[in-house]
């Protein structure tokens, strides 16, 4: 026995109270995959890219795909050895300096909660879009305002439930939403490219290199909300396992469909003057020159299921982020109760779904156009997400060589994986002004209460990071190892 | 970048490199950390970190909360047969004892390695079945013991499968009465096994870290078992009291 390392183990994990080791893997990966939402991102962001990447379109999700696939990899280099439940900061504390830690926990709340919000609003333009559709008749400024509002409360109901039964409400509103987007986009590469002027084939810009990596840029938004499965890792069984699997599928899954869809996207519009570039709703455009006035019903059904199991997903993390903070005591304690049946942090939830279903219905009763809200949050998720992301991938080697197992590929991947991250944050914050000052006022926000924090509770920040710890109940023979 | 590679039968090094992690972090102990292991098995770090990572997800090892460290999980107990004790002769003496107060059957179980097996059955009476007790521990008294014991007690529960009419066999029904056997430190079935039979089971605790070790327990006909039975409950309760120094 090793008398000069005595083993101290607690008796309760510090994230008690949650349900723990109990959601089925594939419940967790759907968490992830509605966490990014391919299936708006397959309608949307194409177009989006094309502007700057034109015929290489394809490329520039190539590229992001493979940024993601690291960024997974990084943040495995620690879900492969501890389980959390406050997602990307409980694993940046263990590799870079509580400061570090706690930007990434209000970059993750920005993240999770802009998403959250952000999601209704697509849900209800969808729907909003549906019901046209089907009815002829839209419900209006105050009816989607009520609409809106009774989704939010649906989505509190089901996440405070319990884990598992709002992972399961996801999986099958996210196959379902999937498989309908499957159809869609294969009825469109069937149907050929869609009739134009063929005189100009590639009136699209011509493809460099520069226009490609511009265009990784939008595509690598589309895969925010792909970690969502890192929250969970107290709630999962075999953590160690299920965790890292869910992030790297979901990546290569979600990559795998945007490709997909651009490239039956790029080929769509390959006869079309101005190409895809040109298109503000592509897909639409694409259905009504092959006439099937039908096929917007079964897009606008997938998209209103694929945003309201990502509003489910990104409410859960939340919740996770805000119980984890508090019993961290950075945030207030009251938010680390666990509710005794559900065994959820319904303090947690009580506090942000309102927030994050609320702003929302305030700017619909504003009067802002929803399409430019869903646009500004999800901007400021994206970065909210990159910054978060940043600083994971820049912790996995510090944490690898504070715990004496660092490799040279986990040197290797953060030494590219960082600097690319900080050339699409600092672009993306540049490229739109608006988030920047929204931004820019949010960290000044932060910073005050990183002071306040220092001075009221040092020792709590030295310390954040709590994780779901072996105790005592998981070791054979813990009485020995005292010894 | 999706994890280890997966084990397959046709990796014959692989599952012996984690065979040999496994042993030496057995004779290293608790703490000893990735490094250590790797040179002192003079396996390459990434292979030993890679086996690391894999049976730790598997729960056979864990990490210590320094992250670096590792022991053995309570899962690599169960590789491990239950090491048959034979009895002393003052244990047995007690159990004897408490037969001899009653005429219904006395059964003494031993918890070793998070296993139920029955170390002192009573010779006058059939006993339960060994295999059902394993396999089944939510039906029995004695398996409620070990159940309520367990953080998760998921863990050691593959299928809820009805025996009689009476067995429980919804997970929210067995949380429930699992919490009130930790709470009154008295399990009981009444009818779940066999429609005519219940039993009465009391822990019996190490008098230093209050770790389960054992349980004993009464069996009898099922109208008597469901009854308070204060007296005794209380009488077993003072036999396992006298067990406790003397299986620890």
């Amino acid at each position: 026995m090793r008398d000069d390392a005595p083993v101290r183990l607690r008796s309760r994990s510090p994230v008690e109270g949650l349900e723990r080791r109990r959601l089925r893997p594939l419940e967790v990966v759907a968490q992830s995959v509605s966490g990014a939402a391919p299936s708006a991102a397959m309608a949307a962001t194409p177009a989006i890219v094309a502007v700057s990447a034109g015929h290489g379109t394809v490329w520039s999700f190539v590229i992001a795909t493979v940024l993601a696939l690291l960024i997974a990899g990084c943040i495995a280099r620690f879900t492969r050895r501890m389980a959390a439940s406050g997602g990307l900061y409980s694993l940046t504390a263990k590799g870079l300096t509580p400061a570090a830690a706690y930007a990434s926990a209000l970059a993750s709340l920005l993240g999770y909660g802009l998403l959250a919000a952000a999601a209704l609003v697509g849900a209800i333009v969808y729907l909003d879009a549906l019901i046209g559709e089907v009815v002829g008749a839209t419900p209006g400024r105050a009816g989607a305002a009520v609409i809106m509002a009774v989704i939010g409360l649906g989505t509190a109901v089901l996440v405070l439930r319990g884990a598992r039964l709002s992972a399961r409400v996801v999986l099958a509103v996210e196959s379902v939403s999937i498989t309908l987007m499957l159809i869609v986009f294969s009825l469109l590469l069937a149907g050929g490219p869609a009739a134009g002027a063929p005189a100009e084939p590639t009136a699209m810009p011509p493809p460099g290199a520069g226009g490609i990596l511009a265009g990784v840029l939008p595509a690598l938004a589309a895969f925010i909300g792909f970690e969502i499965a890192t929250a969970l890792g107290t709630e999962v069984r075999k953590p160690f396992r299920s965790v890292p699997r869910a992030v790297g599928l979901t990546a290569a899954v979600t990559g795998v469909l945007y490709v997909f869809a651009a490239q039956v996207q790029v080929f769509g519009f390959s006869a079309t003057p101005g190409g895809l570039a040109g298109q503000t709703e592509p897909v639409v455009a694409l259905a009504a020159a092959n006439g099937w006035g039908w096929l917007p019903v079964l897009l606008d059904l997938g998209l209103v299921m694929s945003f309201f199991a990502c509003c489910l997903a990104a409410s859960t993390a939340l919740a996770r982020v805000l119980f984890s903070l508090s019993r961290d005591r950075v945030a207030p304690r009251v938010m680390g109760r666990t509710h005794r049946r559900f065994r959820t942090p319904h303090v947690a939830i009580a506090a942000s779904v309102p927030v994050t279903t609320g702003l929302p219905v305030v700017l619909l009763a504003a009067g802002v156009p929803l399409m430019s809200v869903l646009v500004t949050m999800l901007t400021l998720a994206a970065c909210g997400f990159l910054l978060a992301y940043l600083l994971v991938c820049a912790a996995a080697p510090v944490f690898l060589h504070r715990i004496g197992e660092l490799t040279w590929p986990a040197v290797a991947v953060s030494a590219v994986i960082v600097p690319i991250l900080l050339v699409v944050l600092v672009a993306f914050v540049v490229t739109r002004p608006l988030s920047g000052v929204l931004l820019g006022g949010l960290a000044v926000l932060g910073a005050v209460g990183y002071l306040l924090l220092r001075l009221r509770r040092p020792a709590a920040l030295a310390a954040i990071g709590v994780y779901d710890e072996t105790t005592t109940g998981d070791v054979l023979f813990p009485h020995r190892g005292a010894a | 970048m999706t994890g280890p590679i997966p084990l397959s039968g046709r990796q014959p090094k692989a599952v012996r490199s984690a065979l040999h992690v496994l042993e030496e972090v057995v004779s290293a102990g608790p703490g000893v950390t990735a490094k250590e292991i790797s040179e002192s098995l003079a396996m390459p770090q990434a292979t030993t970190y890679r086996i690391l990572n894999l049976l730790v997800a598997e729960e056979y090892l864990v990490r210590l909360p320094d992250l670096s460290g590792f022991a053995l999980g309570r899962r690599a107990g169960r590789l491990a047969l239950p090491a048959t004790t034979a009895l002393n002769t003052a244990a047995r003496a007690v159990v004897d004892h408490m037969r001899g107060q009653t005429r219904w059957a006395v059964h003494l179980a031993s918890y070793a390695g998070e296993q139920i097996a029955l170390i002192d059955p009573d010779p006058d009476h059939p006993a339960p079945d060994a295999g059902q007790l394993a396999r089944f521990p939510y039906a029995f008294a004695l398996g409620r013991l070990l159940l309520a014991e367990q953080a998760d007690w998921r863990a050691l529960v593959r299928e809820l499968r009805p025996f009689t009419a009476r067995t429980v066999t919804s997970e929210s029904d067995l949380d429930r009465t699992l919490k009130a056997v930790a709470r009154d430190g008295v399990a009981r079935q009444c009818g779940e096994v066999r429609e005519d039979r219940g039993c009465i089971a009391v822990p019996i605790r190490g008098p230093r870290d209050g770790r389960l070790v054992a349980g004993l327990a009464l069996a009898g006909p099922t109208a008597r078992i469901a009854e308070p039975n204060e007296e005794i409950i209380r009488l077993l309760r003072d036999h396992a009291a006298r067990l406790a120094p003397l299986l620890a």
